[in-house]
């Protein structure tokens, strides 16, 4: 695997030669998006960084259902991950970096905390302090702007935008905030023979052999799908759980990258596929998955709040055998609204995955 | 000096996180007790209600009475097509409890919780923040005679 290679601090000594201009170009050029999902291209984002006192903040509050490739990093190659946010912090001229991570994964906590001490010697060198803040179990905290709420000790809702945190983020501050992945590119971009389209995949669900893979991006999705072992014939596939579904049958043959997947009404996002057997109920499906998004939502706006609400109940009404004839409308209707309405990105792609049910599936949604 | 009013000192210094108050306090009680939420008010000069409404909003911070061990099991996706929804039947019976309630003698409480990331090892759960995979009932019986 590309992303287990070791670079022992040599990406970081060989950008300590280089102006920082330069560094920011070279990422620029590798073409490296953003892995949370968000495939906001990272050299644009520091080049993006305004002036004065600055902040990296490292995304590792994974909480997309079916993702862990960010756990992987962390658990399998931390030290690539660290040497990432030292070239990232020295390339930006920042001094004070944060790992936010995720409640959920403290018990990462003390050996990611021994890594930096023993990383010491050269986060010296570019006067460069990382220190650990530990979420408390939020799905919401994945978003930039609520996790710079959170170390800011609010309750932890999302900002408007603009402004951008990289012009005013954490304290008001420039600030860029990667995900775990993005950063533990960097070194491997430096050192060179780096290769874009290879990319974690998490893979869970109807599988023998779930699991992290690394996967070239335009494989077909026939080819992703067998390298987990389906327990049998797959039905559907999810993208996480706010990305949506696709058939297996009639998209096998699919080449997977982001623009293929936004074309079937899906999002790829961080790669966290959830592969659905054909014996499973799509209405049981949904109903786990807006239960969910009503579990995370933080209740600031209505259309999320209420309206998912809203799905549950319909989507239990619908498994009970309750549910009348002009049910499905109204749950394809509140599906729309919601995602039209929401506040955040997070209540617009809450029903992502129900829209995807309903065109693919809609037959399950008869009564 | 003790662990919470050291932190308390470091907050007041910009070094460390009100997130991390509450944490402190969740390892030591299991909970935030009304008490406590009140003290770092007085300390830190914040409202209460802001604390109240900051720490409430975490699944990880509980502002009510918890057992000895919090046991939250994922039912998401992946756990749930991995009989995650037996697991919990079978730990409701045999702590005759339901969810988000606490045990008699104050040993455990039953909750939900989203995906934790051990989706590979599913069905799964934490119990005090430490991960359980690969649940059957087997393994469960086994955890829980453990730490009774």
């Amino acid at each position: 695997m590309q992303i287990l290679r070791k670079s022992n601090w040599e990406g970081f000594e060989k950008t300590r030669k280089m102006k920082r201009v330069d560094i920011i170009n070279a990422v620029k050029k590798s073409g490296l998006k953003g892995r949370s999902g968000s495939n906001f291209l990272t050299g644009l984002k520091w080049e993006l960084m305004g002036k004065g006192t600055r902040y990296l903040i490292c995304n590792a509050d994974e909480g997309e259902p079916g993702t862990f490739k960010d756990k992987f990093i962390l658990e399998n190659n931390p030290s690539l991950l660290i040497e990432g946010i030292a070239i990232a912090s020295y390339a930006m001229d920042i001094h004070s970096a944060i790992i936010y991570l995720r409640g959920e994964y403290s018990y990462l906590k003390p050996k990611l905390e021994k890594l930096i001490k023993q990383s010491e010697k050269y986060l010296k060198k570019i006067k460069l302090k990382i220190k650990i803040v530990l979420g408390a179990g939020s799905y919401l905290c994945g978003e930039e702007t609520a996790i710079l709420e959170s170390i800011e000790g609010n309750r932890p809702l999302v900002r408007k935008k603009p402004p951008h945190p990289s012009q005013s983020g954490l304290h008001g501050k420039p600030t860029c905030i990667n995900n775990v992945e993005t950063l533990a590119n960097i070194p491997l971009i430096i050192l060179g023979d780096w290769n874009n389209n290879l990319q974690l995949f998490s893979l869970s669900g109807d599988l023998k052999e779930p699991g992290i893979y690394e996967i070239e991006l335009n494989m077909p999705l026939k080819h992703i799908v067998s390298l987990g072992k389906p327990k049998n014939e797959p039905k559907a596939v999810y993208f996480g759980g706010s990305g949506g579904c696709i058939p297996y049958q009639k998209f096998r043959n699919l080449q997977v990258n982001e623009e293929t997947i936004s074309e079937k009404g899906g999002f790829l996002g961080a790669r966290g596929l959830i592969i659905v057997g054909k014996d499973r109920d799509i209405v049981d499906i949904s109903r786990t998955l807006s239960e969910f998004f009503v579990y995370e939502s933080c209740g600031y706006c209505t259309p999320c709040r209420e309206g998912n609400f809203r799905v549950v109940e319909l989507l239990e009404k619908m498994e009970n055998g309750k549910a009348r004839k002009e049910d499905v409308k109204l749950l394809e209707q509140l599906a729309h609204h919601i995602s039209d309405t929401s506040y955040c990105a997070l209540g617009v792609a809450s029903t992502t995955h129900l829209k995807c049910a309903l065109k693919y599936f809609k037959k399950e949604f008869k009564i | 000096m003790n662990k919470l009013d050291n932190l308390i000192s470091q907050y007041k210094e910009g070094k460390c996180e009100l997130i991390t108050l509450f944490e402190e306090i969740v390892n030591s009680k299991k909970y935030i007790p009304f008490e406590k939420l009140n003290y770092l008010s007085k300390k830190l000069d914040i409202p209460l209600a802001k604390l109240y409404t900051t720490a409430s909003f975490y699944s990880l911070i509980p502002t009510a009475k918890k057992g000895k061990y919090i046991i939250r099991i994922c039912n998401n996706l992946s756990c749930n097509l991995n009989g995650s929804e037996s697991i919990l039947e079978m730990l409701k019976k045999e702590l005759k409890i339901n969810l988000g309630e606490t045990t008699k003698d104050g040993k455990f409480s039953l909750e939900l919780t989203s995906c934790i990331g051990c989706c590979d090892s599913a069905p799964a759960m934490l119990i005090n923040n430490k991960p359980y995979v690969k649940l059957d009932k087997t393994k469960v019986r086994k955890i829980l005679r453990e730490l009774k």
